[in-house]
C-alpha cells in the first residue's frame, strides 16, 4: 500500500504543478505551456498507475477503498504541507516518483 | 444577503418559512413516493426492488430540497413538490392496487 | 431567493450549516471516537487482560461456562476475543435479568472466569452517543438521520456554492485571516470529499428502512417480511424437549474454518442449546469483508454438528446496501486504514467546525465597532464556544471520571456519564458568563491540561502508564494515552493562540492543520 500511497502522491503533486498559478509560486519560474501539459498527463498517469496496483494487489473492494483512502490522506499533506514547508513537500513528490515505483516492483 | 437595519420584512420570513416546510415535509412526501414507485414498478425481486426504493429516496429529497430553494417564488416551491408527488401518488397506488387486487 | 442559483445555495448552505452545525459537531466528534471504540474500552476497563488469541480454546471456556450458567435460557450469544476485542464475551437471554431481557458477562479468554472490571460503558458510549444522541428511543435516531441528511445537503450545496473548486483544489493560504478560514474550510471538504459523501449517505442507508418505510409498507405490508426477505432469517427451531447434549463448539468451529480457512469469527448464537432441536450458527467477522455479508454465515445441528445451511447469497442490490453500511462501520479496517478513518473523521468535524466559526466571524467584522454583539450574534458565539470547546471538556470529563470514580460505586457507568453532560453543561455556563475569545481560550486551555494529564492520571490510578504498557506491548492502552497527550498539546496551542490578544493577521490557523499532525504522528 505504502508504494501505491507515494505514486499517488507524486500523482498530485503533479496535477497540482501543472497549474501555472502553483508552478511559478512553487519552482519560481513561468512554466511553458508543453511542460504544464506534461505535467497534467504524467500526473493523470500516476494516478491510473496507482489505481491499477491496488486493485491488482488488494482487489476490487479492499483495493479501491484503500486507494481513494491514501490519495486524500497524500493530497491533504500535499496542499497543508505546502504553505508551510514548500521544499520538504516537493521533496517528499520527487521522492515519491521513485521509490513508489520501485516499491511497488520490489514487492512484486 | 442583504439585510437592513430594521430587519428582514415579514413576507420574506414568510416566504423562507414555506419553502423550508415545502423542502422538510413536502420533499420527505416526494421522496418517498419515489421510493414506493420504484419498489413496486422495478422489474427486480421483491426486496431488491424496495432496497433500491429506499436507496435511492434521499437522492430526491435532495433534489427537493434544493428546488424548494433555488425556484423563484414559495408557490413554485410548492408547486414543484406537490405536482411530482400527485402524479407518483397516482402511479404508485396504481401499482399497488395492481399487486393487491 | 431571486438572485442566482449559486446565491440560494449559499444561503441555504450557510444557514441549514448554522442551525445544525452545533448538533453535526458533536455527532461528527463521538463517531469519529467511536472508530477507536474498543480501544477507547480497553482503556476505560484496564481489568479486562488481553491475552494471545486462541479461537478454539475461548469457544470451549465459553460453552463451559454458558452450560453451567444459562442452561436454563433458550438463547445464546457468544463473542470471540479479537486483535480488538481483549474479551471474551458471552451473553444469554433472561426475562429477569439483564438489560431489556438479556445478560452480558465478560470473561477472561484464558481462563473462563468472569472478569470483574469497573462499570463502564468506555467506547461504548461515545459510539451509541453519535446515533442515538442520549435521547429516548426513536427520537435521537431520527434526529441524527436529519442531522445526516442536512450534512449531505450542506456537502452538495457546498459544492454547488464553490465555484474555483477546481481553480483552487490545491489552495491554502494561511495567515489571512476569513481568507485562511475560507481556504480550510473548502480545503477540508474538497480534498476529504469522497469520505465526507460516503459517511454522509452511508448512515441514511443505515437507518432508511425506519426513516423511510414508505417502500417496505407499501411493498410488503411490514417489516418483518422484508427483514426475512433481506436476512434470510428462518424460523426459530421448537423446543423438542428431549435433552440431548451440545456438541463441543470447538468442532464446528473447524468445519466453518474448513469452508472459509482463515475466516475470523464475529459470533456465535445458540438455540435451545440442550435439546434435540438445538441450533448453532456461526457469523463471520465484520472485519474480514467491506461489506456485510449474510452468506458468511454457518448453521448447524446443535445435538449432531450437522451444517443444516449456509446464509443466501446476496444480490447485487443487496451488496450495495451492504457496502454502504460496512464503510461506514469501518470493522474492515486495519491499523492503518483505521487511523485514515479517524483522521478523515476529523477532517470532517473540522468542516463543520470552521464552518460556525466563520460563519460569526464574517458577522462579528460587521460589528467590530460595538461594544456588544448583537444578542443573536452573541447566541450563536456562545453556542459554538459550548458546543465545540465544551463538547472537547465534556469527552475529556468522561475519562477522568472513568478513572477517580471509586471502583466499587453502585451504577458508576452513569456517573461516568452523568459528568460528561454535567461538564458541557459547565462549559455552557462558562462561555455564557465569559466574554468570547477568553472563553474559548480559558475552554481550550482547559482541555489542554485535562487531555495532557490523562496519561499520568491513568499512571498513577491503575499502574498501566505509558511506562507499562509501552513495554508489554498493550498498543490499545498506549495508543490512547499517546493521543490524549497529542489532543493536549494541540489545544495548548489553539488557545495560546486565543488567549493572545487578537491581532488581524494573526488569527489560528484552521483545525483542519490537526489532520496531519494525528496521521503522521502514530505511525
Amino acid at each position: 500500500m505504502l508504494s501505491i500511497a507515494l505514486i499517488g502522491y507524486a500523482g498530485f503533486a503533479a496535477l497540482c504543478l501543472a497549474m501555472e498559478k502553483h508552478f511559478s509560486e512553487l519552482l519560481k519560474r513561468k512554466p511553458s505551456p508543453g511542460k504544464l501539459r506534461v505535467l497534467r498527463i504524467g500526473g493523470w498517469l500516476l494516478l491510473m498507475l496507482s489505481l491499477v496496483l491496488a486493485v491488482h494487489g488488494r482487489g476490487w473492494a479492499h483495493g479501491l477503498v484503500e486507494w481513494i483512502a491514501v490519495l486524500m490522506a497524500g493530497v491533504t499533506l500535499w496542499v497543508f504541507g505546502l504553505p508551510y514547508q514548500p521544499r520538504l513537500v516537493l521533496g517528499l513528490a520527487a521522492v515519491s516518483l521513485v521509490l513508489g515505483p520501485l516499491l511497488a516492483v520490489l514487492a512484486g | 444577503m442583504k439585510r437592513s437595519a430594521a430587519g428582514l420584512p415579514l413576507s420574506y420570513r414568510l416566504a423562507v418559512v414555506s419553502r423550508s416546510l415545502a423542502a422538510l415535509l413536502g420533499g420527505y412526501l416526494l421522496a418517498s413516493l419515489v421510493s414506493v414507485c420504484l419498489a413496486l414498478l422495478l422489474p427486480l425481486p421483491q426486496v431488491d426492488a424496495t432496497l433500491t426504493g429506499l436507496m435511492l429516496s434521499f437522492v430526491f429529497y435532495l433534489l427537493a430540497f434544493i428546488w424548494c430553494f433555488a425556484c423563484r417564488s414559495a408557490w413554485r416551491a410548492w408547486l414543484g413538490v406537490l405536482l411530482p408527488s400527485l402524479v407518483l401518488g397516482l402511479l404508485g397506488g396504481f401499482a399497488y392496487w395492481m399487486k393487491n387486487p | 431567493m431571486k438572485e442566482g442559483f449559486r446565491q440560494a445555495m449559499a444561503w441555504l448552505h450557510t444557514w441549514t450549516g448554522l442551525i445544525f452545525g452545533w448538533l453535526l459537531f458533536a455527532i461528527f466528534l463521538t463517531g469519529t471516537l467511536s472508530y477507536f471504540k474498543d480501544e477507547v474500552s480497553h482503556w476505560a476497563q484496564p481489568e479486562v487482560r488481553r491475552h494471545a488469541l486462541d479461537p478454539v480454546a475461548s469457544l470451549g471456556l465459553a460453552q463451559r461456562y454458558l452450560e453451567s450458567n444459562a442452561a436454563h435460557s433458550g438463547s445464546w450469544m457468544i463473542r470471540l476475543p479479537s486483535e480488538r476485542e481483549a474479551a471474551l464475551n458471552v451473553g444469554w437471554r433472561d426475562p429477569e435479568g439483564g438489560r431489556r431481557g438479556f445478560v452480558r458477562k465478560d470473561l477472561d479468554a484464558q481462563s473462563g472466569q468472569p472478569v470483574e472490571a469497573r462499570d463502564s460503558r468506555g467506547g461504548d458510549f461515545f459510539y451509541r452517543f453519535h446515533f442515538e444522541l442520549q435521547m429516548p428511543y426513536p427520537w435521537g435516531r431520527w434526529l441524527s438521520t436529519l442531522c445526516a441528511f442536512i450534512m449531505l445537503l450542506g456537502l452538495v450545496t457546498g459544492i454547488i456554492t464553490h465555484k474555483k473548486i477546481f481553480k483552487e483544489f490545491f489552495t491554502f493560504r494561511p495567515g489571512k485571516g476569513q481568507r485562511s478560514w475560507l481556504d480550510g474550510h473548502n480545503a477540508i471538504g474538497v480534498l476529504v470529499l469522497p469520505f465526507h459523501l460516503m459517511i454522509s449517505y452511508s448512515s441514511l442507508v443505515l437507518f432508511m428502512y425506519m426513516v423511510m418505510p414508505a417502500s417496505i409498507m407499501a411493498s410488503y405490508g411490514d417489516t418483518s417480511g422484508y427483514f426475512n426477505d433481506l436476512f434470510g432469517r428462518d424460523e426459530a427451531p421448537k423446543v423438542a424437549n428431549v435433552a440431548t447434549p451440545l456438541v463441543p463448539l470447538a468442532g464446528l468451529y473447524a468445519k466453518v474454518q474448513e469452508q472459509v480457512p482463515g475466516a475470523r469469527i464475529g459470533f456465535i448464537q445458540v438455540q435451545n442449546a440442550g435439546d434435540r432441536n438445538a441450533r448453532v450458527t456461526f457469523t463471520q467477522s465484520s472485519a474480514d469483508n467491506v461489506p456485510y455479508q449474510r452468506s458468511a454465515n454457518w448453521t448447524f445441528e446443535g445435538a449432531t454438528g450437522e451444517l443444516l445451511k449456509q446464509g443466501a447469497p446476496e444480490s447485487a442490490t443487496m451488496m450495495t446496501a451492504f457496502s454502504f453500511a460496512g464503510l461506514h462501520m469501518g470493522n474492515y479496517a486495519g491499523p492503518w486504514l483505521r487511523w485514515l478513518y479517524f483522521a478523515f473523521g476529523l477532517a470532517g468535524t473540522a468542516v463543520i467546525g470552521t464552518g460556525l466559526v466563520m460563519w460569526l466571524g464574517k458577522r462579528q467584522l460587521k460589528h467590530a465597532k460595538q461594544e456588544r454583539l448583537p444578542g443573536e450574534l452573541r447566541l450563536v458565539e456562545v453556542l459554538n464556544i459550548a458546543s465545540m470547546s465544551g463538547l472537547i471538556l465534556a469527552v475529556a470529563g468522561f475519562f477522568w471520571a472513568n478513572r477517580l470514580l471509586p471502583v466499587a460505586l453502585q451504577g458508576r457507568a452513569d456517573w461516568e456519564v452523568n459528568t460528561f453532560f454535567l461538564v458541557w453543561l459547565a462549559a455552557l455556563l462558562h462561555a455564557v458568563l465569559r466574554p468570547g475569545r477568553r472563553a474559548w481560550g480559558e475552554q481550550l486551555a482547559l482541555g489542554a491540561l485535562a487531555f495532557a494529564l490523562l496519561p499520568l492520571l491513568n499512571a498513577l490510578s491503575t499502574g498501566q502508564g505509558l511506562n507499562a504498557s509501552v513495554p508489554a506491548g498493550d498498543w490499545a492502552m498506549a495508543g490512547f494515552d499517546l493521543t490524549a497527550l497529542a489532543r493536549g498539546l494541540f489545544l495548548a496551542w489553539a488557545a495560546s493562540k486565543m488567549l493572545r490578544p487578537p491581532k488581524p493577521a494573526a488569527k489560528r490557523a484552521p483545525k483542519a492543520a490537526k489532520v496531519s499532525p494525528e496521521m503522521v504522528e502514530v505511525q
